[in-house]
């Protein structure tokens, strides 16, 4: 047999190596990525996935790190307290009423400005128990001090942990964070997910260095000692505040650091997609919002002018980006997954804060609230409603009602 | 044992204070007369953690002023042991991974009874079934919660009169729940290498037993009675005088349990009638003769118990039905 011809070498190419990953897994990552040193677990769903992932790569000597199973949440988040204030770089996360359980830690670790990093994975608070997803579990938290934000699929959740280290540990800040990632639709959807290499990581992301730790080679700090009110109870507050404040630039100077140290861009506070010439907007935050972008694409075929607002940050809220984003519009429609029973209106918590936003605005766009809640998923014939309804009542400037709760049974959209 | 060996006479205790100046304490406070033999004991290269309590609220100055001389935290009143396990992990795994130096550092937490043997319980226990070194929990009992103004909490004697079990007209006893006995619980953990109660009194019991907690290669606990002048309504002048009249008349009994071994520390031979005791307390003024003689005969029979366990070593739940059976 006479030897073939040599067919022509295939072309080959380098693509980025890409996993199917669920968004816990996504985020374990992050955390074998920061190097982190103590890992205080406690399980719980949707966000417990995390912590196995971790378990495993512990187990098979992927990275270092203490460890510990807890007795409950709020031991939890005590060990991730107490290990940052000497020193370690700490990983902690719950979901539903196990952050409500954890609600006395969660509170102090942002009051003492303890850098910790926390997955949420959003889950329905009890009674009765509820694998549904609902914010409420996190946005419990959002008066007292920790930056929260909200990823969209498991890749965007990989690199917020990974620039919520940077941000948090950043002396100008030095608070606590949540990545609130959505029950279910993040937390065991698997999507590909390209994790950056350890050297561009840790070209991102310098160690974490208190500047008092508690430790003796350090002297005798004494922390949170009991105070008199009247000598430094305000002072001590606005210290948060003013932290808090500094959250914003450092937020955007980390993202554009992200960007060029590992080569993904995400536009820090809020993503905006067809909001150049929309007359109505959905603004809405997590992973539903790209169905709500799904539905926009479609009805824009049509020659509906809608937009989508995505907010990435809750704390710091982007009051400026969105009052620039929104300024032309006439409508708008707040996708929340929250409620917040006898407020104004009785309504939701990000509507609220959507609201008070505007109220400084020289327009008032008609403001729409549809309330997501009790865990049932939306559909895309709920978004289709939602778009068709803010369009209606931009034509007749005005709004049948403003609260809206398009999941429930009797609730005729 | 090299860097802290016991100490066999009052004139070698260090003169070193860590637990200093700067607090508000009650005069004769029990709680911070242990605070300062404890970090006697300790030493400079020691994280203090103090969940919340008396130990936090009094020791904390207007005027900001700090008592303490070595890195001190406060954590939550049920946190005495996630915190302690927080510290030591961080410390622990900084050292594996050469972010800090390699030393000894000591973990130390100083919580309160309430703090510790009821909203804490589950923590201490988490924090007991761990496996870091130099980790020491010392559960100071008053016997209430003292800095809320004398409320009952599990580890309450029967018949104390306290602010939730005041003594009345119709409810004549006091308090009706039996004092929990934390320690043996946490003598029920396997991992926890070193267990032992103390008093003030005699001072160098309690330093040793906390060098040789700090020394034992894994978690230790000892649950030390502070009386509380306050709140057991006494002369500040008797608080040592107290912790020496438990431990004679039996109501506190001093033993240390290691590598699987019970030793009783301090036999009251012949033991003096609880009456001394109680009756130097207001907080133990409605009861009556009967009823000290109630509690006398339940110590007598609790004493059998202790004594069988010295003699065999061994830990025997010691069972005495409870005055309302």
């Amino acid at each position: 047999m006479s030897k073939p011809k040599s067919a022509p070498k295939p072309v080959t190419k380098t693509l980025p190596k890409k996993h199917m990953w669920t968004g816990t897994r996504a985020i374990a990552e992050a955390v074998r990525l920061a190097d982190v040193d103590v890992i205080a677990a406690y399980p719980i769903r949707p966000y417990t996935g995390v912590m196995n992932s971790l378990a495993k790569m512990l187990a098979d000597g992927e990275f270092t790190a203490e460890m510990i199973g807890a007795d409950s949440e709020h031991s939890q988040f005590e060990i991730a307290k107490h290990a940052s204030a000497v020193g370690a770089r700490t990983f902690v996360g719950s979901s539903g009423v196990g952050l409500a359980y954890a609600a006395e830690p969660i509170i102090v670790t942002a009051l003492g400005q303890l850098p910790v990093v926390a997955v949420a994975g959003c889950r329905a608070l009890d009674d009765p128990g509820n694998f549904g997803m609902e914010w409420n579990d996190v946005l419990t938290f959002r008066d007292h001090g920790w930056l929260m934000s909200w990823a969209k699929d498991p890749q965007e959740a990989l690199d917020m942990t990974l620039v919520a280290y940077r941000v948090s540990e950043d002396r100008r800040v030095l608070l606590p964070h949540f990545v609130a990632v959505d029950g279910a639709a993040i937390t065991h959807i698997s999507t590909p997910v390209e994790p950056p290499g350890k050297d561009e990581v840790a070209r991102f992301l310098p160690p974490y260095r208190p500047q008092y730790p508690l430790d003796p080679a350090y002297g005798p700090v004494t922390k949170a000692q009991h105070i008199a009110p009247s000598l430094i109870g305000p002072e001590l507050r606005k210290v948060v505040d003013n932290a808090m404040a500094k959250a914003s630039e450092v937020i955007e100077e980390a993202w554009k650091a992200y960007a060029r140290f590992v080569g993904r861009e995400y536009p820090p506070f809020v993503e905006s997609k067809y909001m150049e010439d929309a007359e109505i907007a959905i603004v809405t935050m997590g992973a539903y919002a790209k169905d709500a972008i799904h539905v926009a694409e479609k009805l824009r075929e049509q020659g509906v002018k809608v937009g989508v607002l995505r907010i990435r940050y809750f704390r710091p809220f982007p009051t400026q980006e969105l009052v620039e984003a929104l300024k032309e519009v006439r409508a708008i429609g707040v996708v929340d997954f929250s409620y917040s029973f006898g407020s104004t209106g009785s309504s939701s918590v990000l509507f609220n804060e959507v609201k008070s936003t505007l109220y400084d605005n020289r327009s008032r766009p008609l403001l729409l609230d549809f309330m997501f809640v009790g865990g049932r998923e939306p559909s895309v014939e709920h978004f289709e409603q939602v778009i068709k309804l803010l369009q209606q009542s931009a034509e007749k400037t005005t709004a049948e009602k403003h609260v809206w709760w398009p999941t429930l049974r009797s609730e005729n959209l | 044992m090299s860097e802290r060996p016991l100490i066999r006479s009052i004139r070698d205790v260090p003169s070193a204070d860590f637990y200093t100046s700067g607090h508000r304490t009650c005069a004769g406070c029990g709680a911070a007369l242990g605070y300062r033999l404890l970090l006697k004991a300790a030493g400079p290269k020691t994280v203090v953690l103090g969940p919340t309590g008396c130990m936090y609220v009094a020791n904390g100055h207007q005027f900001l002023s700090s008592p303490y001389a070595v890195p001190w935290y406060h954590t939550q009143l049920g946190a005495g042991g996630a915190a302690g396990v927080g510290t030591a992990a961080a410390f622990r795994i900084l050292m594996i991974k050469g972010k800090r130096k390699k030393e000894d550092v000591n973990v130390v937490v100083y919580g309160g009874d309430g703090g510790t043997g009821d909203m804490g319980f589950s923590g201490l226990s988490m924090a007991m079934s761990y496996d870091f070194k130099r980790f020491l929990y010392v559960l100071y009992d008053n016997e209430s919660y003292a800095n809320t103004g004398i409320q009952a909490s599990s580890m309450t004697p029967w018949g104390a009169s306290t602010t939730f079990t005041p003594s009345g007209k119709i409810k004549k006893i006091g308090n009706p729940r039996m004092k929990k006995n934390v320690a043996l619980t946490i003598a029920a953990h396997p991992g926890v290498r070193y267990v032992a109660t103390a008093t003030l009194y005699p001072p160098l019991d309690f330093i040793n037993k906390a060098r040789k907690a700090l020394e034992a290669n894994g978690p230790a606990f000892i649950h030390l009675l502070v009386p509380c002048p306050k709140g057991w309504f006494v002369d500040p002048k008797y608080t040592v005088d107290l912790s020496k009249s438990a431990l004679e008349t039996g109501l506190w009994v001093s033993w240390e349990y290691e590598n699987g071994e019970f030793k009783l520390n301090y036999r009251p031979e012949p033991r003096k009638h609880v009456k001394e005791y109680l009756r130097m307390q207001k907080r133990f003024e409605h009861l009556t003769n009967d009823q000290i003689e109630e509690i006398e005969k339940m110590t007598a029979n609790e004493w059998d118990y202790w004594k069988e366990m010295d003699k065999q070593k061994k830990i025997i739940l010691p069972w005495t039905a409870p005055p309302w059976a």
